[in-house]
C-alpha cells in the first residue's frame, strides 16, 4: 500500500466510482427493462366500485381535501322518480315536502323537482354534496339504487396512495385506467 | 329509531334491484338528465409535467455548473414549489415514485405509467453524473425547506452522521412495504405535502408544521434526515462523474464555505494519512467492524422476519381478519353502519377467503420485513465502515453524497468572488503553505 | 431576499490576519434597517399565529355545528318522529339546519382563505427574517485549525457511537415491536390452514372426546351414528304400567316439545317450550329426579318477537345432542344454546329465525370437535339453506355450506362411510354429503320431493334415504360430484314412510308407514321380505336393539318384533302417554319422552 503519491489514490478512487456509477447506470437500465413490458403511459385513477361500497360515510371525512373528491352521482336510467324517494326523505317523513325536517341530505344537496304526476326527479348539487353517502343508503336499501358514490376526477388530487381507500370498509376502492376513469351503474344486475 | 331498524331490517339482503320501474314520461317526454363524468388529468398534462421536471433539471444543471447561481437557483425554486407543490399539490412527486416501482416489479398486473417512470429515473440519472440537481430547487419538498431557512444551526457532524442513517431505513421500508403491494408509507408519511394541499390528516399537517418551523433554523430537516429518494440520490450523487466545487480555481484554505453551508455538507481537507500511532488501532477497528457487517445484517434479517407479523397490522385486509377473529372471540358492539361494524360484515361473509387474503398477505410481509431488517443491518454497517475509512481530501469540498447543490458556498469563496470581479485580487487570501493544484 | 448576492460580501480577511470584524457588519448595515425588518417579522408572526389560531378554532369546534354529524339536529329530528305535529321543534330543525350549513360554508372559505393568508402571512415572515437574520449576522472569523486531524479522528469516534446508537435504537425498537405483537391470526402457515379447514377446534381438541366413546352413549337423536341402533342388548321387551314390571321410573316432561331423550352416562337430556320460554332439562338416569333446568334466554340476536311456529312442531322438536362436555339444544327460533353437563351455560347464538312454513325441526348432531347443524330453509333461495359446523367449545363457526335446498325436517348423520367421516343431510330436492372437517361437499344426488322428514341411516355400507311416501333408495357413498345416475344400487317403492326414519341391522332394513305398517327389506338389494301391519299409529322412529325392532306406538303401545327375515312379533306393552319422540337407549335401559311424562323402562338391577 503505497499512499506517499497522492495522485494514485484519487485515480484509483475515481476509477471504483466510475465503475459504481457504470454499475448503477446498468441497475438503472436493467429495472428500465424489466418494467418497459409493464410500463404505459395511461395513468391511473382512483374509483369507487357501487357494487361494493357500503355507503359507511368514511368518504366524506377521510379524503384529504377538506371537501371530499366523492360525490353522490346519479344514474338517471335506474331511478324510479318516486314520490317518497328513500334518498331523498328521511326514514318516515314527516310530510313530502323540501323542508329540512324531512331531507335526509345533511346539506340540501339534492334538488327535487316535479317532472308529471307522479314523478319527481332529483339532482345532485355537487358544490354542496359531501359524499356522505346517507342517499345512497336510503337508495339502496329501499330504493333502485340508482344513487351512488363516484370519485368526481375533476376534484380529486389522485394520490398515490388514496387515503378513503385505506379505511374503506368494502374494499371498494381500486385503481382504473385513466381513460375509463368511472365505474357507473347501468344496469340493477351490478 | 326503531322504525328505522325495522326498515333496514327488511330492506335486508338485496341492495339493489329494480323495485320500482323507471317511467316512460308519455305525458310529458321529459328527457332523462346524463350523468356527467368529468375526465381526469389529461396525459398530456402529465407529459407537460414530465416535461417541466426535464426543463427544471436541465436549468438548474445549467444554474449549479455553468451560471454558478444562487439567485438563479433561489427562483427556480421559488417555481418548482409553486408549480410541482402548491399547483399540483404534490402529486405526482419524485419522493413516492420508487414505491410504484418497487410495486409494479413485484405485481405484474399493475402497469407502472410512464409519468412516474420519468419522475423516479430522471433525478437519479442526473444525479448520477453530476450530483443532487434535483434537491437543488427541483424537488418542491426540498424547494419548500431551503425557502424557509432563516437562521442555519450548524448540527454537531457526529449527529448528523448518525441520523443520516434514517433516510436508508425509511426507504428500505418504504420499498419493502410497497413490494407487498399493500401501500405507499413514504406518500402516507409525508409531512410535506398536506402544506402544498393545505389539509390533510391532522397528525401529517401538525408534522409539516413542525418540519417547516423546524426548518427555520435546521436547513432541510426532511431532505437530511427522512427523504427516502434523497437517499437514493445521495447514493448516486457519491459516484457522480462531475461534482460541485466551492471554487472554480484553486482552495486557498480559507474555511470560509465550511461556514456557507448550513446543511453540514462541507468536508475539509484531510492529510488522508494517519499519524503512525493511530494506524493500527484503525486498521484493526476497520477489520472489526467489516467482520461485524454480516453479522448485522444476518441480526437485522432476523429481527425483521419476526417483525412481519407486526408490520403487517398496517395492512387493511391483514387487521381486518385480524379484528375479525378478535370479534369470535369477544364481541364488540360497534353500532349500527359503522364503518367498524361494515368491515366486519363484510368479513362474516366470507371468512375463508379473508383469512386467506390476511395470510397471504402477512407472509408477503414476514418476506419484506426480513429483507428490510437485512437492509437496516446492512446500512448501519456500511455507515460505521464508512466512518473508519481514511478519506484524503486536499481541498475544502462539499461531500458528493451530501451536498445539496444549494449553490451558498459559491460566493462564500473569495476565490469566486476574484473571478467574478467582485473583490480585487490583492485582497483575496493567499494561501499560507503551498498552493494545492486541483484535481480537475 | 438572496442570500450572499444581494450586496457584495465584505472581504474578509485572510485567516492569519485578525481584526474586529463585527464593527464593521454593523456598520455596513444600518440598525433601524435590521429593525424594521424585525418588525415586519414579528407583525408577519403575530398574523400567522391570529390566522392559524382561528382556524384550529373553527376546526375544533366544527363537530358540534357539523350539519352533517351535528347531535344537536340528529336529536331533534329524533324527537319530531315521536311527536310529527310539533311545529316549533320543525322551526327549530329548519333554523338549525340552515345555521350548520351556512356555517359550514363559511368554514371551508374560512380554511381556505386562511390557508393562503397563512402561506402569505409566513412567506413574508420568513422573507424578513432573513433579512433581518442575515444583516445581523457577523461575516465568519475563521481560524486555522493546527489540531485538525485530531479533532476529525474525536468526530468520527464520536459518529461512529452515535450511529451505533442511532441503530441500535432502531434495532431495539424494532425487537420490541417484534416480540409484543399479539395476532390471532395463526403464525405458521399450517395453523392458518387448519383453522381455514375448520379445525380451529385445535384449542380444543383435547377437549373433545374421541369417537369411542360416542359408541356407548346415546349423543344425539337416533344414537351416536343417528341409525336407531343401541350398542347395548340388554332391554327388556315388554313393560307394564300398572303393574310397575320393568318400569324403572316416570317423572313429568316440564314443558313441551317433541325432541327425543339424549342419554350420556347417567344424565338425561331433554328441551322443551313455547313462544313465551325455552328451556333445556337434565335428569338423573337413576333415578329420575330432575338435576337442572336451565331457560335459553337474553340469546344476542334472538328475535324480540317470537316466531309464530305451528303447534304441531312447537319451538322445541329439535333434539338436544352432546358432547359428553356439554349439552346443546336448537330452538325453532333460531336459538342455539350450549350448557355443560352441570347446567352451566358455556355460549349461545342465534342463527337466525329458520324460514320454515312448520317450523325447524332437524336435530343439531355431534362429531368430534364439530357442532353439526343442518339449516336448511325456505323455497331454496340463494343463502338460505347451509349446513353449519361450530366449535362445541366456544360456538365459533368453523365453517358453513351453502345448500341450494328447500326446507327439511330431517336429522343429519355424520357416519365414517367409504374410508372418510361424511356428513349426509336430506333435503328436497337433494342427498348431500360434506366433509364434517372443512364443509366441502363430497357429492349430492337429485333424488328427493315432497315434505322430507325421515332421516337417513347408514347401513350395509349404504345410504338408506327415504323419498316420503314414495320410495326407499340405497347409494353408495362413495361418490364425488353429482352421483345421482351412478351411485344408486337399489330403489324400493313398497310402502315408503312419510315421518318416521328407517333403520336396519346391517343385513335387513325396516320401514314403518305412520298407519304402522312394517315393511323388511334386504339391506344389500332392497328386495321386499315381507310386511306386516302392526295396527298402531306410528310417529317417532323405530330402533334396533339386540336383534329386536321396536316399533313405539303414538298411542302409548309398543310393539316389539325379531328384527329377521320372517316376520315375528314378540311382544306389545302399552304406556298411559302418547310418543312421538324416538326411543332412547343406554345399558339396560330405555327413555320414552311422552306428551306429559318422561319413561324409563329397564330391568331393576338385583344387586
Amino acid at each position: 500500500m503505497n499512499a506517499s503519491t497522492p495522485s494514485e489514490p484519487t485515480s484509483r478512487r475515481a476509477f471504483l466510482r466510475h465503475g459504481a456509477r457504470l454499475l448503477g447506470m446498468t441497475a438503472l437500465g436493467a429495472l428500465g427493462g424489466a418494467l418497459a413490458g409493464r410500463s404505459r403511459s395511461e395513468g391511473w385513477v382512483w374509483q369507487i366500485d357501487p357494487a361494493k361500497c357500503l355507503h359507511c360515510g368514511n368518504c366524506a371525512t377521510e379524503c384529504v381535501l377538506e371537501q371530499s373528491a366523492v360525490k353522490c352521482v346519479h344514474a338517471f336510467a335506474l331511478c324510479g322518480y318516486c314520490n317518497l324517494c328513500t334518498g331523498y326523505f328521511e326514514p318516515e317523513p314527516n310530510a313530502l315536502t323540501t323542508a329540512a325536517e324531512n331531507q335526509l341530505c345533511p346539506t340540501g344537496a339534492i334538488q327535487r323537482t316535479f317532472i308529471e304526476d307522479p314523478y319527481y326527479e332529483y339532482t345532485i348539487d355537487e358544490e354542496l354534496c359531501i359524499g356522505c353517502a346517507k342517499c345512497v343508503e336510503g337508495c339502496s336499501r329501499f330504493g333502485n339504487g340508482s344513487l351512488f358514490l363516484q370519485i368526481r376526477h375533476d376534484r380529486c388530487v389522485n394520490c398515490n396512495e388514496c387515503a378513503i381507500a385505506r379505511t374503506c370498509p368494502g374494499d371498494a376502492f381500486r385503481r382504473v385506467p385513466a381513460s375509463r376513469p368511472y365505474l357507473l351503474k347501468t344496469s340493477h344486475a351490478q | 329509531m326503531v322504525s328505522t331498524l325495522c326498515l333496514f331490517a327488511l330492506g335486508g339482503e338485496s341492495p339493489a334491484e329494480q323495485r320500482f320501474p323507471p317511467p316512460d314520461f308519455t305525458e310529458t317526454g321529459h328527457q332523462l338528465p346524463v350523468t356527467t363524468t368529468p375526465p381526469p388529468r389529461a396525459l398530456w398534462v402529465h407529459y407537460l409535467d414530465v416535461a417541466v421536471l426535464a426543463g427544471a433539471l436541465a436549468l438548474a444543471l445549467w444554474l449549479i455548473y455553468k451560471k454558478r447561481s444562487r439567485r438563479g437557483l433561489f427562483w427556480l425554486s421559488i417555481f418548482s414549489v409553486a408549480w410541482f407543490g402548491f399547483w399540483k399539490k404534490g402529486c405526482v412527486c419524485a419522493i413516492g415514485a420508487p414505491q410504484n416501482v418497487a410495486y409494479a416489479l413485484f405485481h405484474p398486473e399493475y402497469a407502472v405509467p410512464l409519468t412516474v417512470v420519468a419522475f423516479f429515473a430522471l433525478p437519479l440519472i442526473v444525479a448520477l453524473f453530476a450530483g443532487r440537481a434535483f434537491c437543488a430547487a427541483v424537488c418542491p419538498h426540498g424547494a419548500l425547506q431551503d425557502l424557509v431557512l432563516v437562521k442555519p444551526v450548524k448540527v454537531p457532524a457526529w449527529l448528523e452522521h448518525a441520523l443520516g442513517v434514517l433516510p436508508f431505513v425509511f426507504l428500505g421500508f418504504g420499498l419493502s412495504f410497497a413490494a407487498t403491494g399493500s401501500g405507499f408509507p413514504v406518500c402516507r408519511y409525508d409531512p410535506i405535502v398536506p402544506i402544498f394541499r393545505l389539509n390533510g390528516p391532522s397528525l401529517m399537517v401538525a408534522l409539516g408544521v413542525l418540519t417547516l418551523l423546524l426548518g427555520l433554523w435546521v436547513g432541510r430537516p426532511y431532505c437530511r434526515f427522512a427523504c427516502p429518494y434523497g437517499a437514493l440520490l445521495r447514493l448516486a450523487a457519491l459516484v457522480s462523474r462531475w461534482r460541485v466545487r466551492v471554487t472554480p480555481d484553486s482552495c486557498t484554505q480559507c474555511r470560509l464555505c465550511e461556514n456557507a453551508c448550513p446543511f453540514g455538507a462541507m468536508r475539509e481537507p484531510s492529510p488522508g494519512v494517519a499519524s503512525p500511532p493511530f494506524v493500527r488501532g484503525d486498521r484493526r477497528r476497520l477489520a472489526a467492524l467489516l467482520g461485524l457487517l454480516p453479522v448485522l445484517v444476518a441480526a437485522g434479517a432476523l429481527i425483521g422476519h419476526r417483525l412481519g407479523p407486526a408490520v403487517a397490522k398496517l395492512d387493511p385486509t391483514v387487521a381486518l381478519a385480524e379484528r375479525f377473529l378478535q370479534q369470535q372471540q369477544s364481541p364488540v358492539d360497534h353500532g349500527l353502519m359503522t364503518p367498524e361494524a361494515l368491515s366486519l360484515q363484510r368479513a362474516e361473509r366470507d371468512p375463508k377467503g379473508l383469512l386467506q387474503a390476511a395470510a397471504e398477505m402477512r407472509g408477503r410481509f414476514v418476506l419484506a420485513c426480513a429483507l428490510f431488517g437485512g437492509w437496516v443491518g446492512l446500512v448501519l454497517g456500511v455507515k460505521l465502515v464508512s466512518l473508519s475509512v481514511h478519506v484524503r481530501r486536499a481541498d475544502f469540498e462539499p461531500d458528493r453524497g451530501a451536498c445539496f447543490a444549494c449553490a451558498r458556498c459559491f460566493r462564500s469563496c473569495p476565490q469566486e468572488l476574484v473571478r467574478l470581479g467582485l473583490m480585487p485580487a490583492a485582497e483575496a487570501p493567499r494561501p499560507a503553505s503551498e498552493p494545492q493544484a486541483v484535481n480537475a | 431576499m438572496t442570500m450572499l448576492t444581494a450586496m457584495p460580501q465584505p472581504a474578509p480577511g485572510t485567516p492569519t490576519e485578525q481584526k474586529s470584524q463585527p464593527a464593521r457588519s454593523s456598520g455596513g448595515s444600518p440598525r433601524p434597517l435590521v429593525k424594521a425588518w424585525l418588525w415586519t417579522a414579528c407583525i408577519a408572526a403575530a398574523f400567522c399565529l391570529l390566522v392559524s389560531g382561528t382556524m384550529l378554532y373553527f376546526h375544533f369546534t366544527a363537530l358540534e355545528h357539523d350539519p352533517w354529524q351535528s347531535p344537536r339536529l340528529l336529536e331533534l329530528k329524533a324527537q319530531l318522529r315521536a311527536s310529527p305535529n310539533d311545529e316549533n321543534l320543525k322551526l327549530e330543525i329548519r333554523r338549525l339546519d340552515l345555521e350548520f350549513r351556512q356555517r359550514y360554508r363559511r368554514r371551508l372559505v374560512l380554511d381556505r382563505t386562511g390557508g393562503w393568508l397563512l402561506i402569505g402571512g409566513l412567506a413574508v415572515l420568513v422573507a424578513a427574517a432573513r433579512q433581518a437574520a442575515k444583516l445581523r449576522t457577523p461575516p465568519p472569523m475563521p481560524r486555522p485549525d493546527p489540531m485538525a486531524e485530531l479533532r476529525a479522528r474525536r468526530e468520527a469516534a464520536r459518529a461512529r457511537r452515535a450511529a451505533a446508537a442511532v441503530g441500535g435504537v432502531v434495532f431495539a425498537g424494532l425487537t420490541t415491536l417484534a416480540l409484543t405483537a399479539r395476532s390471532p391470526l395463526p403464525h405458521s402457515a399450517t395453523e392458518i390452514e387448519k383453522l381455514l379447514a375448520g379445525s380451529g377446534a385445535e384449542a380444543t381438541a383435547s377437549d373433545a372426546l374421541p369417537w369411542e366413546t360416542f359408541r356407548w352413549q346415546w349423543p344425539r337423536f337416533r344414537g351416536p351414528d343417528g341409525s336407531g341402533v343401541s350398542a347395548f342388548t340388554n332391554v327388556p321387551l315388554t313393560w307394564d304400567a300398572a303393574s310397575g314390571a320393568n318400569l324403572l321410573w316416570k317423572t313429568p316432561v316440564p314443558a313441551p316439545g317433541h325432541g327425543s331423550p339424549v342419554v350420556w352416562s347417567n344424565r338425561v337430556f331433554l328441551s322443551g317450550g313455547d313462544a313465551a320460554r325455552r328451556e333445556v332439562f337434565c335428569f338423573d338416569a337413576t333415578s329420575g329426579a330432575l338435576l337442572w333446568r336451565r331457560a335459553v334466554e337474553n340469546v344476542p340476536g334472538s328475535p324480540a318477537v317470537q316466531p309464530e311456529i305451528p303447534e304441531m312442531t312447537g319451538f322445541a322438536s329439535p333434539t338436544v345432542a352432546c358432547d359428553g362436555r356439554r349439552v346443546f339444544a336448537l330452538f325453532a327460533n333460531g336459538d342455539l344454546a350450549a350448557f355443560t353437563l352441570d347446567g352451566a351455560p358455556v355460549w349461545a347464538k342465534n342463527l337466525g329465525v329458520p324460514k320454515n312454513a312448520y317450523g325447524h325441526a332437524a336435530s343439531p348432531v355431534v362429531w368430534p370437535g364439530r357442532l353439526i347443524v343442518q339449516l336448511d330453509q325456505d323455497e331454496g333461495a340463494p343463502g338460505g339453506s347451509k349446513l353449519l359446523a361450530f366449535d362445541p367449545a366456544s360456538g365459533r363457526l368453523l365453517w358453513e355450506a351453502r345448500k341450494p335446498t328447500h326446507s327439511s325436517w330431517a336429522t343429519p348423520i355424520v357416519v365414517e362411510a367409504a374410508g372418510r367421516p361424511q356428513v349426509i343431510t336430506l333435503a328436497v330436492p337433494l342427498v348431500m354429503s360434506h366433509a364434517p372437517e372443512d364443509g366441502r361437499e363430497l357429492w349430492r344426488a337429485d333424488l328427493l320431493g315432497g315434505e322430507v322428514t325421515p332421516s337417513p341411516v347408514f347401513a350395509a355400507g349404504l345410504v338408506l334415504a327415504v323419498n316420503p311416501s314414495t320410495e326407499l333408495i340405497a347409494l353408495r357413498p362413495d361418490g364425488a360430484g353429482d352421483v345421482t345416475r351412478s351411485h344408486v344400487v337399489w330403489r324400493a317403492p313398497d310402502n315408503a314412510p312419510d315421518v318416521t326414519s328407517p333403520v336396519s341391522n346391517g343385513e335387513l332394513a325396516f320401514t314403518v308407514t305412520s298407519g304402522g305398517l312394517l315393511t323388511c327389506f334386504e339391506a344389500r338389494d332392497g328386495q321386499k321380505l315381507w310386511e306386516a301391519p302392526l295396527e298402531i299409529e306410528v310417529q317417532a322412529s323405530p330402533a334396533i336393539v339386540g336383534g329386536k325392532l321396536f316399533v313405539p306406538g303414538l298411542k302409548g303401545e309398543a310393539v316389539v318384533v325379531e328384527a329377521a327375515r320372517a316376520f315375528k312379533e314378540l311382544a306389545r306393552s302399552r304406556l298411559a302417554d302418547e310418543f312421538l319422540a324416538s326411543p332412547a337407549f343406554a345399558d339396560g335401559r330405555m327413555f320414552l319422552r311422552g306428551q306429559t311424562n318422561l319413561w324409563c323402562v329397564g330391568q331393576p338391577r338385583s344387586d
